[in-house]
Formats: C-alpha cells, structure tokens, sequence
C-alpha cells in the first residue's frame, strides 16, 4: 500500500491489510476472528490489555456502511491478532460472515490499554464483562493466570457464549443471565461481583455498555475498590480527531475514549452526564 | 487525412505541478483536511503526515476553552455522517502554545478555523492567532451545532457575516482570512460577495447540512444535543453546486469542501470552479485518504497530459 505511513515506534498505530484465517461461531451471536498481519515473520505481537483496533471486511469508502468498526483485541500472538465479534448490525454482519482467505482491513493497534497501570502490575482483578465486553478479557487473563477471575454477565440465555468455550481460556467462571434460563446465577452480574468484593477484594476490570460501567462504579464506590474501565462509546475516527468519544470527568476536563483510554479510571468518569 | 508525415511526438510532458496559489499562500497540493477531521494536526501524523497536505485546518478554536455537547455526539446516517460534537476544544492559548510549535515544525501549512458566540470573541481569538504561526485564518459562520448567536446565526445573515468578516479581516493584521460558508442561505452569491467586500482572502464552502435522526423506541434524536450537522458523500452535489455558484460569484479564490473522498472528487470541485477541496468525512473514515487522493491527482494529470490545474479550474460546462 503506497499510502501507508511508516513509524519508528513499534505501537505505534498502522493501517494494514490483514488476512482472516478463521472465524469461529462461539454462541451468542459471537464469532471469534484470527487474523493474520502481512509481512515477515517473527512479529512482535500486538499489544493487547484493553487495546483495540478498527475492522473492515467490506468495499472501501464510501462504500456502506461508511465507517471501519472499533473492536477489543481479543488476544495476539506474533503476527496474529484475535476478535471477539457480536453480530449486532450490517458492520458485524459483514465481519462475522467473512470467509478465510479474505482481506480485512485493519487499524491499530490504538488507544491505551491495562498495561503500565498499578492494578495491572499488583497481579489480581477482578474481571467484569457485561455482554460483548468480553471480548478484552482474555489477553488480561493470560497475563494474569490464577490472579484473574472473571465474572460474565448477560441478559438472556441466546447471548450467552458457549461456556465450555468460555472456560477454555477463563477457567472457572462466575456467571449470571437476567432472564434465568441459561447457564449461571439468575440476575445481575453487578450482584455477584458486589458478593465476591465482600470475602475477596480486588480491584475491578470492567468492560461493557454505559449502563453496566455506571453500575459498577456505584459499586465500587461503595466497596471503596479501584475500578479501571473499558470504556464504550460511538467512535468516527479512533485515533483521538473526531471527538465524538469524549467523555466528561467529574472533577471536570474530558477524556477520549480511543486515545487516553479505553483503559480508564472508572472512579474519575462523569457517569450521570447525558443521561 | 492527407498529410502523410509523420507527426511530431506530443510535446514532454514534466512531471505535474500540485501546487495551488490560495490568495497570497502556496499550497503543495490543493488536499486541505477539514477542520473538526484532523484534530490538532498531529494526531494522525502516524498515517497522515500534515507536511504531506496542502495544508491542514486544525479544530475550531474559540477564545476559551470549550466543553461541547452531550453524547452521542456522531452517528451514522445513510451513506453519511451526522455529528453535534459542538466545537469542543482547548481555546486559542493552549493551542497556540502548545499544539502549533510542533505542528510547524513538522512542516505543515496551518490553518486555524476560528468560532465564537459574539463578534467580540471572534476578533480576540482571531487577534492571539495573528500573533502566531499560523498561514491562515479560517472564520467559521456556519457551525450549525452551536446555540444561537453564535457560528451559524452569522453566515445565515449577509450583513452579519460581512460585519463579522470586516472585524475579523481588521484583526488578523493581514494574515489571510478564508470565510466558510454553511451549505444553504437564501442568497449565496449575495453572501459570498458580501464576505468577499468585507476582505475575505478566500471562501469555503459547504460546512455540514443541518438534520436530524431519529430513535423510534425512545421517541427522542439519536444525537445528544438533538440536531446535528449532515457530513460526507451525500453531500456531494449540494457541494459542486453551490463552489460553482460561489466561484462565479466571487474573484477570490474558492475552497470547496462535502463529500470528497477521492481524486477524482476533489477534481470535480476544481472543474467546478474551487481552487483547494477540504477532505473531512473521509479522514474519519480512512486517515490515509488523502494521500490516495494527492497520489490520485498527480497520476490523473498526467494521465491526461497536463502539468497542472490551471486549465480545469472552473472549466464546467453549464449549457
């Protein structure tokens, strides 16, 4: 690609194109994609921890939709990097319905992860995934091995991943579904995470839509526990120009999701703003 | 045909020459990125040099740092982009100590589109950016995400927008001035003449098409603030149609800007009469579109066999 920047930092964000080797369906709607970097290997491997990239496996612009799509890095490996998709509009659709072999274009790695944070270093979360935020858990949980637990919240029994497939890298899983009929406690994820806080205290991971991060900080609040969040939110650009990520701090200022987070104090964020 | 001898080969052709005269600035390439798509000008840098472009228009400043609106402040709406980010940013003083210095010396062209919500904040923001490093102003009337007075309440209005340009032009101490226009008032050539007597260097035009999306459940916008402004390729023919209209106004040289994505886009609006096209939309959705784009322009020149824009310029053919 004629038009691709070169960068001497080695995070520093390029625009590729990545081939899909595999797309896996893991249930829920969800697909698991690997993708393989060009060029020569041995690579570095990505950075993951919470970092994220931006996908497109349709016609370039203008064609629709318009925008590539941001996602978590699910894991990396040298030359490879993993998604966790949910098919949820014509983006995912495209995406999840991509055959091996396919180019996919792909932006990153961007944004600032786990990494080089305190709770990070201490070696023990606890990992609160509501839903789709999921998909940035794995990396945390290999690096963290047994000072990892997860906890993994859904609202019905149809988005829920499959659990085997999910112990696979997780281990042993704490799960609630709100509807009561999948695998789990019946309820909220919160409540679990708020029992576990009570005889194992951790500093929190979480990762999910504003209504759940808004939950947990009113959680640890309470508890008196540092929160780190994967922050979600509407992004055009993902490298830090479009600022329609930009979220309000309580003690005022404001932060992008993609460039100073998503990886962000959850204590710090203005919650109720917009509501 | 009867003459038999052989004909002389074409005359060589060089290697074709990007650069447009903006007024009294030079510009590479006549590439511009869109103010609100390229940050603070270095942000993309990684994919995007800024030195690479015609020039770059930083986010609009104001005199004092501003919040912007609630979220979500972008959504995306069929084939385009409707935002209401609200001009948030980092007021004219940081920018022109902090985010400038590395900025030129990086080598980018600067231009610093400048909005307010009173003729008096225009002219003090206007008066710290005289003073700096930039190459251009750019005076934005036409932000349709701001609370009235203020950005569009001024280009709606003839006779604001030339006061506000006359007061602006005054504190600019001959930097040049660009105006940028919104996409729809009643009279554009009337409006761009205006600006154009008041001192304006050059004109840009369109800024976003004001609109609205829906969200069926909740019975309320999709957008924070409600409104928001209209971006991207379907805007492209309202575009063409009013930098025509404009350049056959005006004697300045003409900016235009909605819906460019490629070469052969950016072409298109120098046929219709601009002399520089502002990309935006399509930075967001691909930050290397304007390299494309220059590359595009050089290759399609000498596809045809001209060294330059001059013969294309407003070269449209109405009738």
């Amino acid at each position: 690609m004629t038009a691709q920047a070169v960068s001497a930092r080695p995070d520093a964000p390029a625009l590729v194109e990545a081939r899909l080797e595999s797309v896996r369906d893991v249930g829920g709607r969800t697909f698991l994609l690997r993708l393989s970097l060009p060029g020569p290997a041995p690579q570095p491997a990505w950075p993951a921890l919470g970092r994220f990239a931006k996908l497109r496996a349709w016609a370039p612009p203008p064609a629709v939709p318009l925008l590539d799509r941001p996602f978590s890095i699910h894991r990396s490996a040298p030359g490879q990097v993993e998604f966790l998709i949910r098919r949820l509009g014509p983006a995912t659709a495209a995406l999840t319905a991509a055959r091996p072999g396919q180019a996919v274009r792909l932006t990153g790695p961007l944004g600032r992860g786990l990494e080089g944070t305190a709770e990070l270093a201490a070696g023990r979360l606890h990992l609160a995934a509501g839903g789709a935020g999921l998909a940035p858990m794995a990396s945390i949980m290999e690096r963290l091995g047994a000072g990892a637990r997860l906890f993994y919240g859904e609202r019905t029994a149809e988005a829920q991943v499959d659990l085997a497939w999910l112990q696979s890298w997780a281990g042993e899983v704490e799960a609630a579904v709100e509807d009561g009929r999948g695998y789990g406690r019946r309820g909220l994820i919160v409540d679990r995470l708020d029992e576990a806080l009570s005889h194992d205290p951790r500093p929190i991971f979480g990762c999910g839509p504003p209504g759940f991060l808004r939950a947990l900080a009113v959680l640890a609040r309470r508890r008196q526990t540092p929160l780190l969040v994967g922050a979600e939110a509407f992004m055009a650009c993902g490298l830090g120009v479009c600022l329609s990520c930009s979220l309000p701090l309580t003690g005022g200022g404001r932060v992008r999701v993609c460039r100073e987070g998503p990886a962000l104090d959850g204590l710090t964020i203005d919650w109720e703003a917009g509501r | 045909m009867n003459d038999q001898a052989p004909r002389p080969a074409p005359p060589a052709v060089g290697p074709a020459d990007l650069a447009v005269s903006l007024g009294p600035l030079r510009l590479k390439n006549p590439v511009v990125a869109a103010s609100g798509t390229f940050g603070y000008g270095l942000e993309l840098a990684d994919l995007c040099p800024p030195a690479r472009l015609g020039a770059v228009v930083v986010k609009g400043l104001s005199l004092t740092p501003w919040p912007g609106n609630p979220l979500p402040r972008i959504i995306e709406t069929a084939g385009g982009l409707l935002n209401s980010i609200g001009l948030e940013n980092i007021g004219v003083e940081a920018f022109v100590r902090q985010a400038l210095p590395p900025l030129k010396a990086a080598g980018a062209t600067v231009g610093a589109n400048v909005v307010g919500r009173a003729v008096e904040e225009y002219v003090g923001a206007t008066r710290l950016l005289a003073q700096s490093e930039v190459d251009f102003l750019e005076l934005n009337v036409s932000c349709p995400n701001l609370a009235s007075p203020g950005g569009l309440s001024f280009g709606a209005d003839p006779d604001a927008a030339a006061r506000l340009t006359a007061a602006a032009v005054a504190a600019a101490e001959g930097k040049p001035l660009m105006v940028k226009l919104p996409p729809l008032v009643a009279d554009l050539p009337l409006l761009a003449r205006r600006v154009e007597a008041a001192g304006a260097t050059a004109i840009s035009l369109v800024n976003t098409l004001p609109g609205l999306a829906v969200d069926l459940e909740t019975r309320r916008p999709k957008l924070g603030r409600g409104f928001g402004g209209l971006s991207g390729p379907p805007l492209k023919p309202l575009a063409l149609r009013q930098t025509l209209l404009c350049a056959r106004a005006v004697s300045v040289p003409v900016v235009g800007l909605g819906g460019a994505f490629t070469a052969e886009d950016v072409l298109e609006f120098i046929l219709a009469g601009a002399t520089a096209v502002q990309m935006g939309t399509a930075i967001l959705a691909d930050p290397t579109s304007p390299l494309k784009a220059i590359e595009g322009l050089g290759r399609w020149l000498g596809d045809h066999g001209l060294t330059g824009f001059d013969d294309l310029r407003g070269s449209l053919q109405l009738d």
